[in-house]
């Protein structure tokens, strides 16, 4: 159940975070449409802004080309009716100025061709009636006057001007209507821009909206699952506690077990042994009894009473006395694993070189008589422990390296150690025999030994090392292969806590 | 004084085996006293306490004693007889048990035990034992009965 919670929550949150990526990444793209859609619209504002400036500005050039071109005609008028020269500077004045305010209003229209096309008609117009306005002043000039009212009169000069006039008004309206134009276009931006803009702002909304309601989902569930984190906690704590005493208890229940069934199993041992040993005194006494019917009356003695006497009685003690001995070898053994599972361990500050180094001190006889030697990779780590236990683990472990060596190959044990976090690793090599792989995890059980049975030993040992390790709270594991020497391993806190310190 | 009465022995014992050997090996060691023997530990308390021929009534003893007893501890017996206002309190009790268990032989001693014995499977160290209880027997001072 709590793995299925845990499951549900991990993928809702990836869900979640897929969803947030995915809100965010639309919400950018909204943003950055707007933007564009800003940026063109400012663009296009700025240009229509440009060309309404320009509608005014050919507006003007064509109504500063009208109103030059009707001064020049009203000033010829003048002339004409009253030859006064104010009026032929007035004329000469206006006159000069129609050229450069067509130049203007040509290049203004440049881009529009059917503009362009109008502006060459005017020019033309202008030439022809600058020509016969000039004909008609140089009339007046020179006092006709009557021809040069004639000569106003028939010239076409008229027709021109009106035609002119015509031109001029034409391109003022052509004008108007492109600025209408440009006004609905500049229109139908705005409103594009005001939609685009819109749109991104109720998808800006929307992301922000569902963004919210993500997170407030989001964080509702985390605050649930940290709620029911908590409260697998505390449970935990009591299901370990709770484990713990169950193991306690399973622990010395096994200990008075193996206490109880080695005590009970001896007493009947006892009475074996003893009247084993009643049988073997009364066996003397019927072997004195054939040896001297034996010489008094050798009839009444039968081959089978001589036999049984002399031999298969002694026999048959012998053998009894053997499995007895045996027997309570075992028994000895079980009873000492017990009493070690109940012996209260003190926890002390080992010197581990001083302590491997008095081992080697007691063991010195043995590896001078076996030609090995022991090799202490100082400094060893210092560790908080069990003195007692400690010994006895790594006497064991040295003592075996020293018994299982490979005949004809000089033996060398090495003992080293290290910290690995707040674990000490103790190593204990050597160039033995070795064990083969498959009696790796027998070699640690009671009674049970493995290769050439060469070497006097009950299985003992390494049950007594692997119950000493895992009440020290530490692991022991061995690396063998058969003939390439053997390294067990020891991993032990660096600092022992016993129960009592637990529960304090 | 009661000097013509004899320390008489009681065997608190319940594997009939273990009693025969050691009443047969303190035979072989010369001692002749009387030996009574009792499998459970109640009869042999009702007896130490209750009995005319009893110790508490009728005169010295000395007291073999088992630890492990179906009915009752030995620990318990051996806290009985030796206790403060217990009449068997200078009672000699040889303890002769299978535990060599360091931690239950101090406390036999505590709670006031004279002798505590373990019964080897080996059986010459177990004969030797009994011999030397025989000795120890043979030399043991019968505390006056004062009342």
């Amino acid at each position: 159940m709590v793995r299925a919670s845990n499951v549900f929550v991990g993928d809702r949150g990836r869900r979640t975070r897929r969803l947030l990526i995915a809100l965010t990444i639309f919400g950018f793209l909204s943003l950055t449409c707007a933007v564009i859609i800003a940026a063109w619209a400012i663009g296009r504002t700025r240009d229509y802004t440009y060309w309404v400036n320009h509608t005014y500005q050919v507006e003007q050039a064509i109504a500063d080309f009208r109103v030059a071109a009707e001064r020049a005609e009203t000033a010829r008028r003048g002339y004409i009716i009253n030859a006064q020269p104010q009026f032929r500077a007035n004329y000469e004045q206006a006159a000069a100025s129609l050229a450069p305010a067509l130049d203007r209003l040509a290049a203004l229209i440049s881009d529009n061709r059917s503009e362009v096309a109008r502006v060459a008609t005017l020019r033309n117009d202008l030439a022809g009636l600058q020509q016969q306005r000039a004909q008609t002043l140089a009339l007046v000039d020179a006092n006709r006057m009557s021809d040069a009212i004639r000569a106003f009169r028939e010239d076409g000069s008229r027709v021109l001007m009106a035609r002119m006039r015509a031109i001029a008004q034409d391109m003022a309206l052509a004008e108007r209507t492109l600025l209408a134009q440009r006004d609905a276009d500049q229109q139908s931006i705005f409103l594009t821009f005001e939609t685009v803009l819109g749109i991104a702002a109720a998808a800006l909304l929307l992301v922000i909206v569902l963004t919210a309601m993500t997170m407030l989902r989001y964080i509702r569930d985390l605050n649930a699952a940290s709620g029911r984190l908590t409260e697998l906690n505390e449970s935990l704590e009591e299901v370990v506690a709770e484990r713990t005493s169950d193991l306690t208890r399973a622990n010395e229940e096994i200990q008075r077990f193996a206490y109880i069934v080695s005590h009970d199993l001896r007493a009947p041992l006892v009475n074996v042994m003893g009247f084993t040993a009643e049988l073997d005194a009364a066996t003397h006494n019927v072997r004195e009894l054939i040896d001297r019917a034996e010489q008094a009356a050798p009839d009444i003695v039968t081959e089978e009473a001589r036999l049984a006497a002399r031999e298969d009685l002694p026999e048959a003690i012998g053998f009894i006395r053997t499995s007895t001995q045996k027997m309570d070898a075992l028994i000895n053994a079980i009873l000492k694993l017990s009493r070690e599972g109940r012996r209260v361990l003190t926890p002390e500050r080992l010197d581990m070189d001083a302590l491997v180094g008095q081992i080697g001190d007691t063991l010195q006889h043995r590896l001078d008589e076996r030609g090995a030697e022991l090799v202490i990779e100082r400094p060893l780590p210092e560790i908080v422990s069990d003195r007692l236990a400690i010994d006895q683990i790594l006497s064991n472990l040295i003592e075996n390296a020293v018994k299982y060596l490979q005949p004809g190959r000089p033996g060398r044990i090495v003992v080293r150690g290290r910290i690995d976090g707040i674990r000490a690793i103790f190593e204990v090599e050597d160039n033995g025999r070795g064990i083969d792989p498959k009696d790796h995890a027998r070699v640690f059980d009671l009674f049970r030994r493995s290769g050439a049975q060469d070497q006097p030993g009950e299985g003992i040992g390494l049950a007594h090392v692997r119950a000493l390790v895992y009440r020290l709270g530490g692991i022991i594991d061995v690396a063998s292969e058969l003939g390439n020497g053997a390294m067990f391993r020891i991993s032990l806190p660096q600092t022992l806590m016993t129960a009592q310190d637990d529960r304090k | 004084m009661n000097d013509h009465r004899s320390v008489s022995i009681v065997m608190i014992e319940d594997d009939e085996g273990h009693a025969r050997l050691i009443e047969k090996n303190i035979r072989r060691a010369g001692i002749l006293n009387d030996i009574r023997h009792f499998t459970d530990g109640h009869s042999a308390l009702d007896f130490l306490y209750n009995s005319p021929q009893g110790p508490a009534l009728n005169g010295p003893a000395l007291v073999l004693l088992d630890l492990n007893l179906p009915d009752m501890s030995g620990t318990d017996i051996l806290a009985r007889i030796k206790d403060e206002s217990s009449p068997l309190k200078r009672t000699p009790v040889v303890v002769l048990t299978t535990t060599d268990d360091k931690v239950e032989i101090q406390r036999c001693y505590d709670l006031g035990c004279n002798v505590y014995i373990t019964k080897p499977v080996n059986y010459e160290n177990f004969a030797q034992a009994i011999r030397q209880l025989g000795l120890f027997l043979s030399v043991i001072q019968v505390p006056e009965v004062d009342g």
